[in-house]
């Protein structure tokens, strides 16, 4: 009688998901300096950037911290709550010991229990100081937002937040995270930053049934609705082993590599957050990230890359810049979508402008290369096909604003596609650009139904029909027994 | 005749004025059905029917949009009336380039926005030439400050810079542009030798920002015919968005007659489906938007017993003084690289020239230098030589770098001879062709005799040309306007200060038509404003009535 | 654009392979040589595109090579044989490059359909009419001559707003 929602879906709604501006300090300085109340103000508002509550908490071009986001999780739609200081609707009259709770282990000040869509799993881990600071930052640096944020309705029996009791004594692990004195400093740092506020398992650790993070398979990679944060562990062939340690830090600071960019959830993370880290934070996370077990195929059991890997193979490796203009150009837009060059005629009209005839985009990266490009390399066509549904829409400092249109339905869709005609694309793509077999055939095959899935928000859970038939079963047992019972005692007398 | 729909609003034509118009409408709570006679179509299609032109028609801007046979629209000529859509009469051709498309004609423009001027507003009363707009500029202001938020249009900030020039009463939406090393040296140039400021344009384009959900301008260079990636507004960027508001519109839908009924008010449009059946659409009020070939065509085709001289048209000027902005663009061979090609084909312009006392005597004129990456303009040239080998790619490279097309656009007179009536010769619809008699008038070529031709001519020196080929004729601009023009009386003006129809209150006819002067700028920007100045007279009075 | 080894086969253009209206045998009507012989059992694509690398001195794209072979074949009754003879002028100079032999050529037919060659790959077309046929867009070399600098139109050559950089000398042109 377990249900959650654990996996922070959101479909990306049309419009741009530009970056609330936070209160007072966005870009505060690092935390560290204790004492004075100004000081406990801006580390608060830090953490609440490197936390990322905004982007939840926060609707695109609405009040910071009003909630009303509409997150859809495999279960059902969850509404983000307004926790601004408003004593009517927000959280003005929570207690630091109340807001403390909610953090760390999912309660309301009512005593009911939040969702894992609220990643207090994450959050357990935050020291009391950082707590605090967060109440402080919360309480006063927030502008109290009257307006009531729409509740939350799961279908049953996922309303029944008590259950979330159960699931809590199951795997919420609230110990607080010692550092570790055979680490550095730095590393620790990292470690408090990826575990606790950056949430990074959140997303990229697998789960399991019942949608608890997988015990020892940290940040081996996981759906996240409609796109897949992938396996960011050291392993050389299924994770970002091939990655420097600059290369790691300036993806975290910009979103944004020759062979990788960010989108979707992670882009919302990086403009919103991680953009506006310390270097030292954000070198600190690397290092963190860059120390945990490999997991793939390049690992031993002790999660160590073997010495013998001589791999040069993994997702940011395949393809090579190619194109088939001559099977099309000069036929007519009509014959060209017939036959074997539909897939290079849709890439044309709709993608080659930015992205190159022969899909090395620009010298300046700006429209980066498909060939050698994680997205298409990947053995899961989620994030490709994400990618041409939803767009990619990121916005930092360094990178300025990066923006691919949607071809989805949405009102600003560069051209609306269909599922077939996304499907020949992503084929053409994967042909072209993705990893082939010794007859240079793609090895990853996407059809209309894959494209249909991604477009619905990602694949869904069973459990809450599950859940159902399971408490149906349930109840149905108690009813023969007690039925039995009855009539038992009926017999007897 | 079937009845196939009907709203409080009937808005012919989904071009920029249309769309404009029913989402002021659609944001007031007032319903919309929109009429269109061409088709719709996906950017994708567009630009590889562009991509699939051969190199000596890419220059074309509406080669990219076959025509549907039930909406023709100009095409290349063939100089073959039959297979000519413009029927072109007089001194000058009128020949045009707009497309029967939903989305309409900013499908292709470059997306020049140049204001009028408070001088512009007022040719007879300062000059004592052409016709006063019914209203002042302060009048026009706010409206095109709509416009080019609505557009999102991107220009200077800087005081020193802005067209008109004199301080803006809100700051563009974006800021303008960067200019290319070659623009930069012909501003250097145009100022040292002769004066000029060479001021960047506003443009109906992202400026470093996906403004309105749409992609950043990164310098394609293919505007016209089409933004491959609608960094450039073009009115079929709109079109979802107002269905998912609530309009409805109709594609492939021609409309060939306005119905009027009792009090001389619109009580219905016609309009023909490709299978040549008729359908009948009632509304409360009626926008004609289908700028000023094509609007007056369907005016003078309604005629009925009430109006024979054709709908809105007891002044007689529906189809009269046609105006367009006659062109003269000299292409010159320097003896250094300008490299043309990087950016929008449209990024800066000389507009001073425009305004002075002269205008008494003759037409002013804005100087660009065109912007189109030369290569499909030189490499026939180039061919031709002879050359083979690495002479002939050094020979395309040298030609690509260092010809320049600069464009004199001068400003025209209304002239109530220059006039479109309705041809003999039949559409395939079997409508009447529109037929433009056309002559640009002294005041314009005295302009180029004496004005506009000798300071071309001095920046082409200035700029160090080994050769300067000069045109012997005017081209047009392709700025349709003129034939539906407004003023305060109705004696002499087809439309009222909010662009409605002297004739039938009902009837709202916004666009390049209404215009009563051209200045020298193009004119959609312009249309725009007075579509913003319609929209809110046309909520008031559907509000009202 | 720069790279492009992989292009398909054009099925639709029938007409080169086995087409009733090709030439099913070659001969020319110079000396048989024994280079010609060779010469003269290849597909007529494979041939034309040797004399479009002779003309044309640069990466040349097969798939294209096949569109402009096939246009030149419905216009010329003897292309094969013109192709011969160009060629054959081009190997008795042992020339690589076209200002070797291009003089050579003869004036009439066979300098006009060189011309045409070398016009066809430049300009991507027939001819310069509006009604000339398209063989390539991305792959005509005219846009090969200034592409550090100028881009193919609806092919930009950077994220936003990024053409205020320096302009590239006059000369010498990229090389490709």
């Amino acid at each position: 009688m377990s249900m959650s929602i654990r996996t922070l879906t959101r479909v990306l709604a049309a419009t741009a998901c530009l970056a609330a501006p936070l209160p007072l300090f966005a870009s505060a300085p690092a935390p560290g300096d204790a004492g004075t109340p100004d000081s406990t103000l801006a580390r608060g508002a830090y953490l609440a950037t490197a936390s990322d509550c905004t982007a939840c908490h926060t609707v695109p071009g609405g009040q910071p911290m009003a909630g009303g986001l509409k997150i859809e999780s495999p279960v059902g739609e969850i509404f983000s709550t307004n926790i601004t200081p408003s004593t009517s609707a927000g959280i003005g009259d929570y207690s630091e010991a109340e807001f403390s709770e909610a953090l760390r282990h999912g309660i309301r000040a009512d005593g009911a229990n939040l969702y894992p869509a609220m990643p207090y799993t994450a959050y357990t881990h935050l020291s009391d100081a950082d707590i605090h600071a967060l109440y402080v930052y919360f309480m006063q640096g927030v502008e109290p937002v009257d307006e009531p944020a729409p509740e939350t309705q799961l279908p049953f029996p996922m309303n029944l937040r008590f259950a979330m009791k159960a699931w809590n004594l199951l795997f919420l692990d609230d110990t607080q995270i010692e550092d570790d004195p055979r680490r550095s400093a730095e590393w620790n740092r990292g470690r408090y930053l990826a575990e606790g506020p950056a949430h990074c398992g959140t997303c990229h650790t697998p789960r399991g049934f019942l949608m608890q993070e997988k015990d020892g398979e940290a940040m081996a990679g996981a759906q996240v609705g409609p796109w897949y944060a992938p396996n960011i562990t050291p392993d050389l062939a299924d994770g970002i082993g091939s990655w420097s340690h600059y290369e790691l830090f300036t993806y975290l600071k910009t979103g944004k590599l020759d062979q990788a960019q960010a989108a979707g959830s992670m882009a919302e993370a990086i403009s919103h957050s991680f953009q506006h880290l310390s270097d030292a934070d954000l070198r600190a996370i690397a290092i963190y990230i860059e120390s945990l077990p490999a997991i793939g195929s390049t690992a031993n059991a002790d999660g160590k890359v073997e010495a013998s890997a001589a791999h040069d193979q993994n997702r940011f490796s395949h393809g090579e810049a190619s194109e088939a203009l001559a099977s099309f150009r000069g036929d007519g837009y009509a014959e060209g979508l017939k036959g074997d060059s539909r897939g290079a005629q849709i890439y044309s009209a709709n993608c080659a402008s930015c992205h190159q005839p022969d899909g090395s985009g620009t010298a300046d990266g700006y429209y980066p290369r498909l060939y050698e490009n994680g997205v298409l390399g990947d053995d899961n066509a989620s994030n490709l096909l994400a990618t041409i549904l939803y767009g990619v829409d990121r916005e930092t400092e360094a990178g300025g604003h990066v923006f691919m249109p949607p071809f989805g339905e949405q009102s600003n869709a560069f051209n609306s596609l269909e599922n077939d005609e996304i499907a020949a694309l992503a084929n053409y793509l994967l042909g072209h650009f993705g990893e082939t077999d010794e007859a240079g055939k793609a090895v990853l095959e996407v059809t209309p139904e894959d494209v249909q899935v991604i477009r619905d928000g990602g694949p869904g859970s069973p459990l809450v029909m599950l859940a159902r038939i399971g408490m149906g079963v349930g109840a149905l047992v108690v009813v023969l027994l007690v039925g039995y019972w009855l009539i038992r005692r009926r017999r007897r007398f | 005749m079937t009845q196939t729909a009907s709203a409080e609003v009937v808005i012919v034509g989904t071009g920029v004025v249309g769309v404009v118009v029913a989402e002021q409408l659609l944001d007031a709570g007032i319903s919309v059905v929109m009429l269109e006679a061409g088709p719709r179509v996906t950017r994708a299609e567009i630009v590889e029917n562009f991509r699939n032109l051969p190199l000596g028609i890419k220059g074309s801007a509406s080669s990219s949009y076959p025509p549907k046979p039930w909406a023709p629209h100009p095409m290349p000529r063939t100089g073959n009336p039959d297979e000519d859509y413009l029927q072109l009469d007089g001194p000058d051709a009128y020949a045009q380039t707009y497309i029967r498309y939903a989305g309409g004609s900013t499908w292709h423009w470059a997306g020049t926005c140049w204001r009028l001027t408070p001088d512009d507003m007022r040719l007879n009363s300062r000059y004592g030439v052409g016709r006063d707009w019914a209203f002042d500029y302060e009048t026009l202001d706010p409206y095109y400050n709509l416009a080019e938020y609505k557009l999102g249009i991107c220009g200077p900030a800087d005081p020193a810079l802005q067209w008109p020039p004199r301080p803006r009463s809100k700051p563009y939406p974006m800021p303008h542009l960067p200019f290319s090393p070659g623009e930069e040296k012909f501003t250097r140039v145009v100022k040292d030798a002769l004066g000029y400021t060479n001021l960047p344009v506003a443009q109906a384009r992202n400026s470093g920002t996906p403004y309105d959900e749409r992609p950043a301008c990164c310098g394609n260079n293919n505007c016209v015919p089409v933004c491959p990636i609608g960094a450039k507004y073009d009115a079929a960027t709109s079109l979802k968005r107002l269905e998912e508001k609530g309009a409805t519109i109709l594609s492939n839908a021609v409309v060939h007659r306005i119905e009027t009924g009792e009090g001389n008010r619109i009580e219905a449009v016609h309009y023909y489906d490709p299978e040549r059946q008729s359908h009948r659409v009632t509304g409360k009020h009626f926008v004609i938007a289908c700028n000023a070939i094509e609007t007056p065509k369907l005016l003078l085709m309604s005629a009925d017993s009430r109006n024979p001289n054709g709908l809105a048209n007891s002044s007689d000027q529906v189809g009269r003084n046609m105006m367009d902005h006659p062109q003269m663009g000299l292409t010159l061979t320097l003896d250094e690289p300008y490299w043309l090609g990087q950016g929008p084909v449209v990024n800066s312009g000389i507009m001073e020239t425009s305004q002075g006392d002269f205008r008494a005597e003759h037409a002013g004129a804005y100087f660009r230098m065109n912007n189109f990456a030369r290569n499909r303009y030189e490499t026939f040239n180039a061919l031709k030589t002879g050359k083979v080998g690495r002479a002939l790619d050094e020979e395309i490279r040298r030609r690509t770098a260092c010809t320049v097309n600069v464009v004199a656009a001068h400003e025209i007179l209304p002239d109530p001879n220059n006039r479109l009536t309705l041809s003999s010769r039949k559409d395939w619809l079997g409508l009447p062709k529109p037929h433009v008699y056309y002559d640009v008038g002294d005041y314009t070529r005295r302009s180029a005799d004496v004005y506009s031709m000798p300071i071309a001519r001095r920046i082409a020196e200035a700029m160090g040309a080994i050769d300067v080929k000069e045109p012997t004729q005017f081209a047009q601009s392709k700025h349709l306007m003129g034939s539906t023009i407004m003023g305060n009386d109705p004696a002499n003006s087809v439309v009222d200060t909010d662009c409605r129809a002297y004739d039938h209150d009902n009837l709202f006819l916004p666009g390049g038509g209404a215009m009563a002067s051209t200045a020298c700028g193009n004119s959609t920007i312009t249309m725009v404003a007075l579509a913003f100045k319609a929209a809110e007279a046309l909520v008031s009075q559907a509000k009202g009535a | 654009m720069q790279n492009s080894n992989k292009t398909p086969g054009v099925s639709r253009r029938q007409l080169l392979i086995g087409g009733a209206s090709l030439l099913g045998s070659f001969t020319f009507a110079g000396p048989t040589l024994a280079w010609a012989k060779d010469f003269e059992d290849t597909p007529l694509h494979q041939r034309f595109m040797r004399l479009s690398q002779l003309l044309v001195n640069h990466r040349l794209n097969e798939g294209v090579g096949l569109r402009i072979a096939a246009f030149a074949a419905q216009k010329h009754a003897d292309l094969s044989g013109m192709i011969g003879q160009i060629v054959e002028i081009a190997e008795q100079r042992d020339a690589t490059e076209v200002e070797q032999f291009f003089d050579a050529i003869p004036e009439g037919e066979l300098r006009d359909l060189a011309y045409w060659v070398i016009a066809a790959w430049y300009s991507g077309a027939s001819s310069a009419a509006a009604d000339a046929e398209p063989f390539t867009y991305e792959h005509a070399l005219t846009y090969q001559t200034t592409l550090d600098i100028v881009p193919i139109p609806s092919f930009g050559l950077s994220g936003p707003n990024g053409w205020s950089r320096p302009p590239a000398p006059l000369m010498p042109v990229p090389r490709f």
